[in-house]
């Protein structure tokens, strides 16, 4: 067995991690496929902001809720799921959830900062794809969840964003911006002394003092939640520092995605995150022997179009070089990649496919390259 | 291999070079920094006092590029031609000096717990001060060629000016936002978007260029690069043979070679029909740019695109300047 065939039959979480253009999406949705075939319910997710998953799943879009992917007879009891994140609405299922009451729920969606922080802010798309993963985790629906992260900055971000809403609902800061304007309320003026007062009134000058007022009744509606956000923070960072997850870090044999993928090894070694392994798409090969193309193919060449045939096989000779040269290339940034990973990490080389991969018969041409014989 | 880029008028390529500010951005792993950096060279080679940005990366790809790691303040590497990392810290702390004008208050500012956490996290706040940096920096050089996140990503932080205007009334931030939104509608701002000619990465350059169109309005979209490709080159007859050849029996290293031809054959039917539908479906000029016959260093790779775009935009250039 390989490893990644034990990944998929074992793990609860698998997060493919890399640069874009390295058919992360593709690998993410291939082994979400082989997972629900060996009969596990599988949910592929991404936070993509481009519809990748949708094209790879051959579908001609999908939103914000899981979609069953027609696996026909292929399985009995495995089950095939895809949801692409839709971060406006996904916000709006957390408040509706853990507000208190709908008054409480409706303040907040009137709010204007919670409008705008809501989807139109870069980074809090991140944060709430943590919120829907641990949502469709702790549902028990699925027995696997393969997550496709968006490339290298925002991959980060997802892995960070945890922290930093928390940050950003800070109980001291909360405090700190609720008091004023609960003694507003009381004195019918701000009361503000020292440092803090110097500070307010600085951030009243950069951000204005509408929004800072704004601020505070955001703060307000927000105060009673933030300990369930907190508790669901901490929950996604155990999450994903589980021995039940498993993060892959997917590569293409190019010069800066191998740059990307070694970057992410560092990463998830500091970070103390569980390593899978590599893998990398898109490896040509050729065999090293410079041909002679007219002893090879010369003779059959011309006897079906004698003037064709003198360009031709020049034109062929020229394009097995560029094959070799660029094979020669590759297998160089993955022997870079393999000492990169160590010796104790699987790395697995996927070959270039003829075609590219949009539906699900594609999907299952890539399965014996991921995961057929040894590592 | 021949260089179809003449297939794209000069006039469209020219366009790049009469900028002030150009954002590049595209799908992941298509090669933005590579182009950023190509404009870059033949637009300081042209004599114009060029400054390439990578926008707070931990890691500047531009280092590859030009030998020289971009740092905050910008670093010239060749005549006309400088580069820089946004850090948004010290673009921030620079922000902060604009605004209050006292450094010791700016200190004082970056140190406060509240006011440091409370920027970091407000979502926004951080795409704010690394654009406020970018205009700054395009009144110092005639040309900012700016390496943008990839294509939906560098979409969400230019949307940052709109959404910001909704959210504060007064102050600095708004008329940070203001002036941004100002820059997009400029004549000599432009975004450029790199692809590949491979069926996904068209499809997100589609989507990104009508995203561009509806979110962040009238900023200009002049023409799209398609990168690495292989304009078609085997003609008719030549066609037939290879597909003759390939129908019949053959194995081992004949197989092989006739596979490479197939593979090429087909990377020119993938190029031609990108091509195509990047330019009905979006209406846009293509500049093709043709993939190296060796895949070697970055620095090729920019050699290479400003040689192609020197040759479409018709501008004599001295290219032992660069880099």
């Amino acid at each position: 067995m390989t490893p990644l065939v034990d990944l998929v039959q074992r793990q609860r979480l698998l997060v493919c991690v890399g640069s874009g253009g390295v058919g992360k999406t593709t690998s993410a949705a291939a082994i979400a496929l082989r997972a629900a075939l060996s009969g596990r319910r599988v949910l592929v997710l991404t936070i993509d902001p481009a519809r990748r998953l949708a094209n790879s799943l051959g579908l001609s879009e999908f939103g914000n809720t899981e979609v069953r992917i027609d696996l026909g007879d292929r399985t009995s009891t495995g089950e095939l799921w895809a949801m692409m994140l839709d971060a406006p609405s996904t916000l709006d299922d957390v408040i509706s959830r853990v507000a208190k009451d709908t008054a409480t729920r409706d303040a907040i969606f009137a709010n204007k900062i919670y409008r705008h922080m809501a989807g139109s802010f870069s980074g809090s798309q991140e944060y709430m794809a943590t919120e829907r993963l641990y949502d469709v985790y702790g549902s028990d629906r699925y027995d696997l969840i393969v997550l496709d992260t968006p490339p290298v900055k925002n991959a980060l971000d997802f892995l960070e964003s945890p922290g930093r809403l928390a940050r950003f609902l800070d109980r001291q800061i909360m405090k700190w911006f609720l008091t004023p304007y609960e003694e507003e309320k009381v004195f019918g003026k701000r009361l503000l002394l020292g440092t803090s007062a110097v500070v307010y009134r600085l951030l009243g000058h950069i951000f204005g003092r509408e929004f800072l007022d704004e601020l505070s009744v955001f703060f307000g509606l927000f105060r009673d939640l933030y300990d369930g956000f907190r508790e669901r923070h901490e929950a996604v960072a155990k999450l994903f520092a589980a021995s039940t997850t498993s993060f892959l870090v997917v590569s293409a044999p190019t010069e800066p995605s191998v740059d990307v993928a070694r970057f992410f090894l560092d990463e998830l070694r500091v970070r103390k995150l569980p390593l899978g392994g590599v893998l990398v798409n898109q490896v040509h090969s050729a065999s090293t022997t410079v041909p002679d193309v007219d002893a090879l193919l010369g003779a059959e060449a011309r006897a079906s179009d004698d003037a064709t045939a003198g360009p031709l096989l020049a034109r062929l000779g020229a394009a097995h070089r560029r094959l070799r040269d660029l094979a020669a290339l590759e297998a160089g940034r993955v022997e870079e990649l393999r000492r990169a990973a160590g010796s104790t990490t699987w790395v697995r080389v996927i070959p270039r496919l003829q075609e590219e991969v949009h539906d699900l018969a594609g999907l299952l041409r890539l399965h014996r390259y991921l995961f057929d014989g040894g590592s | 291999m021949a260089v179809t880029a003449a297939a794209t008028g000069a006039a469209d390529s020219a366009v790049l070079f009469r900028s002030r500010v150009l954002f590049v951005s595209g799908k992941g792993g298509t090669g933005k920094t590579s182009v950023a950096a190509g404009i870059g060279r033949l637009a300081a080679a042209q004599g114009r006092r060029t400054l390439v940005l990578e926008l707070d990366n931990q890691r500047p790809s531009l280092t590859g590029i030009f030998g020289t790691r971009p740092t905050y303040a910008p670093v010239e590497v060749s005549k006309n031609l400088s580069i820089a990392n946004v850090v948004w810290v010290d673009a921030l702390g620079d922000w902060l000096e604009a605004i209050v004008n006292l450094p010791r208050v700016v200190r004082l500012i970056m140190r406060n717990h509240i006011v440091s956490v409370f920027l970091e996290a407000t979502p926004g706040a951080r795409d704010l001060v690394v654009l406020w940096r970018v205009m700054a920096l395009a009144r110092s050089y005639d040309l900012v060629v700016v390496d943008m996140p990839a294509s939906g990503n560098a979409v969400a932080m230019l949307s940052v000016a709109h959404t910001a205007r909704g959210l504060f009334e007064q102050g600095p931030i708004r008329r940070c936002a203001d002036d941004l939104v100002n820059l997009y509608a400029q004549a000599d701002t432009r975004m450029v978007l790199v692809a590949l000619p491979e069926e996904m990465v068209v499809n997100e350059t589609v989507e990104t260029a009508r995203r561009i169109g509806a979110d962040l309005a009238p900023l200009r979209v002049p023409l799209i690069v398609l990168n690495r490709a292989t304009p078609p080159s085997l003609s008719a007859p030549e066609t037939t043979l290879l597909s003759a050849l390939l129908a019949g029996p053959s194995d081992g290293l004949a197989r092989e070679v006739l596979e490479a031809g197939r593979w090429e054959a087909e990377l020119e039917v993938a190029t031609a029909e990108s091509q195509k539908r990047l330019t009905e479906e979006l209406k846009l000029p293509v500049l093709v740019l043709p993939v190296l016959a060796r895949g070697e260093g970055a620095l090729r790779v920019v050699g290479q695109i400003t040689a192609a775009m020197a040759r479409v935009s018709s501008v004599p250039v001295d290219l032992r300047g660069g880099g």
